[in-house]
């Protein structure tokens, strides 16, 4: 039901092919959708999970991994809390892409998105990138990493709870992108963590309301 | 927090409760019980601060209905709300537009098709009614979100066109919505607006095939405006709605999204697109668009020549929408920053089709632009790009000076081709003629013509330029349109005459031109003819048509090819001359030498050729078939004009080089300065020009014609000698001075040829007005012909 305690923004970027709209479908479905089409601008799925006795409710936001798409996809980054980056680690190319998807990400999302490394496919036997040189790439980019099948839902699951975990745990320290609106806060009992980066250019409601627009509290 | 699940003991529910519970019906398919929908809304009404209640409850109801997949139920629950919200319209209203709007975007988060379409039109219903303290914490950032992804829905065929048409409705709800007032969500922010638009373009773009689609589904939707078009609607709607801080914020994700999309080539669609953003954009920021497409031109500066033309040509289709609104300094602007575009292509070193075609492209805008500006401003206009020209015109150019060149006078004779000439005073002003027929002596043949062609343009004013395009002596057929010319050109020619005949003389002994120089030349002094029919203009172009007949004969540079041209114009001219101005037996006297030049020397008469055969006979060895000065004078006389200028010997040398004679009226000038040569006579031309009318003194007569028979008898070496230095000089006059030094310069004197021909002429010139006839018709005194320059400084 709708009692979740913390809404979350995730969105899923990389290549196209990799993989990322299975493992939307895997976790928010539990399948492995046969003969899956590429993804047309954005799609959108949601899932309410259980962290230690909370409801927090995560919005997926699985985008067209296509050049094409681009300009509609980048501005779907900004108001995440979570950017999960994947490539398939059967195919080199969508590894050397990475380092393209992280300028997009530098330039596009908050600066205090929480960036995670998948390496997507682990079922297939044709392995080009090893783990450790995923892993060593998450490292030296601040990202968490894991290694995922979306065809045998090896650490789809996981992926998204410790995603699910870390963000709250982030935004109990406070150290969460957010306004200090209470946006949609009817009856007290959810605390959502609103839209929007720090870096979008947006300001705390209240202060827009009386027209002294202030520098962002986060970047500043 | 009560989940509803306490249906045993209902009789102990809160009343608002039992009322919503009592609107569903045992079984969903029977659709929500209207009687109790009534006393619901009735109650609400009655009890506005139950409101919020009512609404949360409900919003709970349909929660637990979506969890358990019973869609019947949400369906009604919606439905529901949407009476209620139209019911009241209260201040309470607030706080059950948030259950409203939970409820919306929980359908919204549903995988269900069905409910994100009704959740859509509820939302629409809700973005149409007006609130009145409108709810400044509530943000509107998921939706658009969740419309925009629902506009690139990648369902199956039908659904898939059901929740895009919704997604778009969503949007345009949302703009409806938060448009009027920017403290509820400032919907312009690039957050909203780089999913707004390319979600609309996306759907727009995909107009070509989903038509095609559609022809096989039956149509059968019923308030079916298909996504494209709604699409398009609302993208309309939105550019209406920006102000000008806004503009930007629409248009930066339109490039990002052509470009990403490859949408330039071919490139209809972004001229469907850029129609639709101009003619739906506040008139007074069209010439942002413009800017815009400008600057997106610079950032394309990398790519491919065919991107960049098809960048350009969307320019052009669209540029014409902003003209109407462009004022002073932005219209500077634009052409400026389009003849700088060209700049950069010429500078391209690699100048092949691609790019050739791109500055077409370009020259079209500007010429698209121009086009409908007032007048006044394409003078300017013509102005401003001959100012871009670079100058010095000399042939050891690099080619991309040269290219520049011809390039700019391209968009002059555009912007010439959509001014029409009422007055030609007010198309010529001087800053713009002196420098266009500066470049009419360029080096270059191609740039020559150019310039004719703009001279074309702009003097025709009764389409007679087609009619004239070829010299030809069969006049009447050519049904030519005449008006009587206007005093104001009449001053016009009389003032700027000299030098327009001094440089197309000039050009004419070239020897680089093509029998395409030589027709352009006629057709430009055809031209002059028609519009400037008058008995004065008459005298000018025949003394004209006998210099350039005695070039013809004398010139020793010219090849026979090029010689028996100017014989054909000449001819064409004086056949033409009489018909304008009706002087019968001058236009015999024209018959009768063309009817003999057809049976002995063909090649005296147009066509004109680039080669002729090899016994084609000189002119020179022909002298019955030259039209005679003399002869001309009679004629002249006999149809009632004044031919004493035409017996006094043309300004145009006895084929000397052109500029001699243009310099040496200006020498004299000078020469009065200097107080040479004849300074009794010069002072006298000084003493006339204070005092405009005054008649000059009588000059002996004589002296004139044995001084003249004493030039034409001197040894031929030594004119050709004295021509070939004289070349010599022009051509480095030309690579150093600007015009107007030019036209100022003095020859050298260690020229003998030069002096005595200074003296000859400047007796001839003060004798001129001695006539009696003369004085009656010297409204513009002839001096004033004779020295523009003196009335332009
Ligand atoms: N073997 C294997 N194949 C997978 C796995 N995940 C996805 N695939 C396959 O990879 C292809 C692409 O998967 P998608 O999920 O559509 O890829 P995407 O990243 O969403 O692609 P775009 O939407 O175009 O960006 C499909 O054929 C899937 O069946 C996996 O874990 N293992
Ligand atoms: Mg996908």
């Amino acid at each position: 039901m709708d009692d979740y305690k913390f809404l979350f923004k995730v969105v899923l970027v990389g290549n196209a092919g990799v993989g990322k709209t299975c493992l939307v479908r895997r976790f928010t479905q539990g399948l492995f959708p046969p003969g899956q089409g590429a993804t047309i601008g954005v799609d959108f799925m949601i899932k309410t999970v259980e962290v230690g006795n909370e409801k927090v409710k995560l919005q997926i936001w699985d985008t067209a991994g296509q050049e094409r798409f681009r300009s509609i996809t980048q501005s779907y980054y900004r108001s995440a809390h979570a950017l999960i980056l994947v490539y398939d680690i059967s195919c080199q190319p969508t590894f050397d892409c990475l380092t393209d998807w992280l300028r997009e990400i530098e330039e596009y999302a908050s600066c205090k998105v929480l960036r995670v490394l998948v390496g997507n496919k682990i079922d297939r036997e044709d392995r080009e990138i090893p783990t450790h040189v995923g892993e060593e790439f998450a490292e030296r980019h601040n990202m968490y990493y894991l290694e995922t099948s979306a065809k045998q839902s090896d650490n789809v699951e996981r992926l998204f709870m410790q995603i699910a975990e870390d963000l709250m745990k982030q935004a109990r320290s406070r150290d969460l992108p957010r306004y200090n609106s209470n946006h949609q806060n009817i009856n007290g009992t959810t605390t959502p963590i609103s839209d929007s980066s720090c870096c979008s250019g947006k300001f705390i409601n209240a202060i827009v309301i009386f027209g002294k627009p202030t520098a962002c509290i986060h970047c500043s | 927090m009560c989940n509803g699940c306490c249906g045993c003991c209902s009789a102990f529910r809160p009343r608002y409760k039992r009322l919503v519970d009592n609107i569903f019906p045992v079984y969903p398919q029977d659709g929500l019980v209207k009687s109790n929908m009534e006393k619901l809304t009735f109650y609400s009404l009655s009890s506005p601060e139950k409101l919020d209640r009512i609404g949360e409850y409900l919003y709970q109801r349909a929660a637990r209905d979506i969890y358990r997949k019973k869609y019947g139920f949400v369906i009604i629950a919606m439905e529901a709300m949407d009476q209620l919200l139209l019911a009241c319209h209260a201040p309470t209203l607030n706080l059950f537009v948030e259950s409203f709007l939970k409820m919306v975007q929980k359908l919204l988060e549903s995988t269900e098709p069905e409910l994100q379409i009704l959740a859509t039109t509820s939302f629409v219903k809700f973005a149409n009614i007006e609130e009145d303290t409108p709810s400044y914490h509530r943000r509107y950032d998921f939706f658009v979100s969740k419309f925009s992804a629902m506009c690139h829905s990648g369902e199956r065929d039908e659904i898939r066109d059901k929740i895009r048409t919704a997604g778009i409705k969503g949007l345009q709800a949302v703009v409806r919505k938060t448009v009027s007032d920017d403290l509820v969500e400032n919907i312009w922010e690039s957050v909203h607006m780089d999913k707004i638009v390319p979600s609309l373009l996306f759907n727009m773009q995909e107009s070509g095939f989903h038509k095609k689609e559609s022809n096989n589904i039956d149509v059968t939707s019923e308030d079916a405006l298909d996504p494209p078009m709604l699409a398009e609607t609302c993208l309309r709607e939105l550019v209406g709605r920006a102000s000008f801080g806004h503009i930007r914020a629409v248009l930066r994700p339109v490039f990002k999204h052509f470009d990403l999309h490859t949408l330039w080539v071919p490139n209809d669609f972004a001229i469907h697109t850029f129609r639709i953003i101009m003619f739906s954009i506040q008139a007074q920021y069209s010439y942002t668009v413009v800017e815009t497409l400008m600057a997106h031109l610079d950032d394309n500066a990398k790519s491919s020549a065919t991107i960049r033309t098809n960048i350009a040509g969307v320019l052009s289709k669209i540029i014409a929408i902003a003209a109407g609104e462009s004022v002073g300094p932005s219209v500077l602007e634009i052409i400026n920053s389009l003849l700088s575009h060209l700049r950069d292509s010429v500078r391209n070193e690699a100048s092949q089709l691609e790019e050739k075609q791109y500055q077409e492209a370009l020259i079209n805008a500007l010429g698209e632009f121009a086009n409908h500006l007032p007048d006044y401003q394409k003078i300017e206009i013509m102005m401003f790009i001959m100012s871009k020209i670079p100058f010095p015109l000399v042939d050891n150019h690099s080619p991309a000076d040269n290219l520049l060149q011809s390039i700019l006078l391209k968009s002059l004779l555009k912007v010439g081709t959509k001014y029409q000439t009422i007055h030609l005073n007010t198309t010529f002003p001087v800053s713009f003629l002196e420098p266009l027929l500066r470049m009419s002596l360029a080096p270059d043949p191609d740039m020559r013509l150019l310039v004719q062609k703009i001279l074309h343009t702009l003097i025709d004013r009764h389409n007679n330029l087609e009619k004239l395009s070829k010299p030809t002596v069969n006049i009447f057929d050519l049904e030519l349109v005449l008006e009587k010319s206007s005093r104001p050109d009449l001053i016009f020619i009389n003032k700027h005459g000299p030098i327009i005949y001094d440089a197309l003389y000039t050009s004419l002994q070239m020897d680089t031109n093509t029998p395409e120089n030589i027709e352009a030349v006629y057709t430009t002094l055809a031209l002059l003819c028609v519009e400037l029919a008058s008995v004065e203009t008459v005298i000018d172009l025949l003394q004209l048509i006998l210099g350039i007949q005695s070039l013809s004969l004398n010139s020793t540079l010219l090849s026979n090819a090029q010689k028996f041209n100017l014989h054909a114009i000449v001819i064409s001219l004086l056949a033409l001359i009489p018909t304008i101005v009706s002087i019968k037996p001058l236009a015999d006297y024209a018959c009768q030498i063309i009817e003999q030049r057809k049976q002995e020397a063909p090649h005296l008469l147009p066509d004109l050729f680039s080669h002729y055969p090899t016994n084609s006979e000189v002119a020179n060895k022909l002298p019955h078939l030259l039209i005679d000065q003399m002869a001309i004078c009679e004629y002249v006389k006999a149809g009632g004009l004044d031919p004493s200028r035409l017996q006094q010997t043309s300004p145009y040398g006895a084929g000397g080089p052109g500029f001699v004679t243009g310099t040496q009226r200006n020498s004299w000038i000078e020469s009065g300065a200097r107080g040479s040569i004849i300074d009794i006579q010069t002072s006298e031309v000084d003493s006339a020009c204070s005092s405009p009318g005054v008649q000059k003194k009588y000059t002996d007569e004589e002296l004139t014609f044995e001084s003249m028979k004493k030039v034409l008898t001197e040894p031929p070496e030594v004119r050709k000698e004295a021509e070939a230095e004289r070349r010599k000089v022009l051509s480095h006059t030309f690579r150093t001075a600007t015009f107007s030094e030019l036209v100022r310069r003095t020859q050298p004197k260690h020229d003998v040829l030069q002096t005595k021909l200074n003296e000859i002429f400047n007796s001839l010139n003060s004798n001129e007005n001695r006539s009696p006839i003369d004085e009656k018709k010297a409204a513009v005194p002839a001096y004033e012909q004779n020295f523009p320059e003196l009335f332009y400084y």
